[in-house]
């Protein structure tokens, strides 16, 4: 009787966050029956079709730990050093060469050049013509630089990441620049800020951060595209792997490379999101 | 250029012949003509006007962000050429910086002057604790009411210590029963930092609520119509005869 009470009681205090797991809870049920009806949908489309024409999800889980298992060697870069990895792993950490400079390199290069075009009208006035006739131009069309001056490797495929993160990055943050209330600076002048450069840092940059952070978490997407799209061309990593695979008509391993792609994008989309999050605390 | 730079006549703030125009694209547009008053030391002046009299565009002249055509705004006899620390400002949307806590918003300009660590958190928390804040030091504001908020743009403008504190309809979004709590504080604030307050605002009651004197704004362009002081005793009661003159006064003027 006494027990009966208690829990009353307690449900009452906590009925708030019960009402809130009991719809998480519902959510999930819910993404599992869909992705279970998806995967018999596939299962029974692809039974009657060869492999190399729709491969099952089972046949695509088995080539999966295949690849995920079979013994690999990984030379490094410039240094020659070798490891020895898996496959699967071996060809991730070679797109990961060139995914991590690429995004680094362009995504700075761009935030720094929309910060200062966005900034000075000078800038702004001379390079808009330039800036307005490249930038639609895909970052893959750039393909034959990066083949002439670096070759197909990874520092050409880093160079096509590095064009796809800079536009990116560098519209995102032009436009959080633009974008930064003439009052919010009359407010910091109004203070003593004085000069461009603590204007900028102080006032600029903290006030168009949400915009900022908008283009590096696209471009860490974005740049996954760019990574598959660069590697067809030859450059090792997962991207070559999808269509090496393919062209050896094992769709099986082919699908099971594009999930790679699928689960390294939803890691690092989500890491970013607690940083973002963390980061904007302040956002309304 | 030697010859120019001197007051012409004693005050505080010194508004000396200021005429403003705009160009505009056909033209211009003329905004001031001809605005001439001046403020003492530890006054509280009220500027009321007409709409398109020109109150903000004075106000942001005074404040150095807007050049005038002619004519010269003088502080304790140096002529404003720009924003500064000099002028505390106020604006009516607040202007707070929503990335930085209450805390730091208000120790932002302390920053500037390269002040260390600890004698701006000192500063700041006794701002703070005057506008009656304490205890909400570490929230954004998007977490405060719209009062709160402009408590916190009066704690930053006098954190730096202004010469005089500059106002433009602070109180103008936010409802009639925090304005007249905002009212009582800031002319504490008022009383016990001995600051000379020039206050913008289109509300009478406002400005006979605050003011030693009321400069009224009207036509357009706009010029100085008249300077009405309050001579009424603090604290001021609405419902007093004499407040509903000096009401009745303003409105007709700017009428």
């Amino acid at each position: 009787m006494s027990i009966d009470t208690s829990t009353d009681s307690e449900s009452g205090l906590f009925a708030d966050e019960e009402l809130l797991e009991s719809g998480s809870r519902r959510r999930l049920l819910r993404g599992t029956v869909g992705t279970a009806v998806f995967l018999l949908i596939w299962q029974v489309a692809a039974m009657p079709v060869p492999t190399y024409l729709l491969p099952t999800p089972l046949e695509v889980a088995q080539a999966f730990i295949v690849e995920l298992t079979a013994p690999a060697t990984f030379t490094v870069p410039l240094l020659g050093a070798e490891f020895t990895l898996t496959r699967m792993l071996v060809s991730l950490t070679d797109s990961l060469y060139h995914y991590i400079p690429g995004l680094f390199v362009g995504g700075a290069a761009g935030i720094a050049t929309g910060i200062a075009l966005g900034w000075s009208e000078l800038l702004d006035d001379a390079i808009t013509p330039v800036q307005r006739v490249l930038r639609p131009i895909p970052p893959l069309a750039w393909i034959a630089f990066a083949i002439v001056w670096l070759g197909v490797n990874h520092q050409g495929a880093a160079f096509i990441v590095g064009i796809g993160a800079f536009w990116i990055n560098f519209y995102n943050a032009y436009a959080g620049v633009k974008g930064v209330p003439q009052s919010t600076k009359e407010v910091a002048a109004s203070l003593g800020v004085d000069n461009d450069l603590t204007m900028i840092r102080k006032v600029i940059v903290p006030r168009a951060s949400p915009e900022i952070m908008t283009g590096i978490r696209t471009s860490i997407g974005q740049s996954w595209m760019i990574v598959v799209a660069a590697e067809l061309f030859g450059a090792p990593g997962v991207g070559f792997q999808i269509i090496n695979a393919a062209q050896n008509l094992a769709l099986d391993v082919s699908v099971a490379y594009m999930f790679v792609i699928s689960i390294v994008f939803l890691i690092s989309d989500g890491i970013f999101q607690r940083v973002e999050s963390r980061v904007l605390v302040w956002r309304e | 250029m030697a010859g120019m730079s001197q007051q012409p006549t004693d005050g505080k703030i010194v508004v000396d012949g200021i005429d403003k125009q705009f160009r505009s694209g056909s033209g211009t547009v003329e905004a001031l003509r001809d605005v001439n008053f001046a403020v003492e030391e530890g006054e509280f002046v009220c500027i009321i006007g007409s709409s398109g009299a020109g109150k903000t565009t004075l106000f942001r002249i005074i404040a150095g962000l807007e050049e005038a055509t002619d004519g010269t705004v003088w502080l304790d006899g140096e002529p404003i050429e720009g924003p500064g620390t000099d002028r505390g400002m106020v604006f009516q949307e607040y202007g707070l910086f929503p990335w930085r806590t209450v805390l730091k918003n208000v120790t932002f300009g302390l920053e500037q002057r390269g002040l260390d660590k600890q004698a701006r958190l000192e500063r700041a928390r006794e701002m703070i604790e005057l506008v009656g804040l304490d205890g909400f030091e570490d929230s954004y504001p998007k977490e405060l009411s719209g009062g709160m908020k402009q408590r916190v743009g009066i704690a930053r403008a006098l954190a730096v210590d202004p010469e005089i504190l500059l106002m433009d309809e602070p109180f103008g979004s936010v409802d009639a029963q925090t304005k007249q709590r905002l009212h009582e504080e800031l002319l504490d604030i008022w009383s016990a930092t001995n600051k000379t307050v020039l206050f913008v605002t289109h509300d009478v009651d406002e400005a006979v609520t605050l003011a030693d004197r009321v400069v009224v704004l009207t036509g357009s362009p706009g010029s100085v119509h008249e300077v009405v002081e309050i001579d009424l005793d603090r604290p001021r009661s609405r419902t007093d005869d004499a407040f509903a003159g000096y009401e009745q006064r303003l409105r007709d003027a700017i009428e």
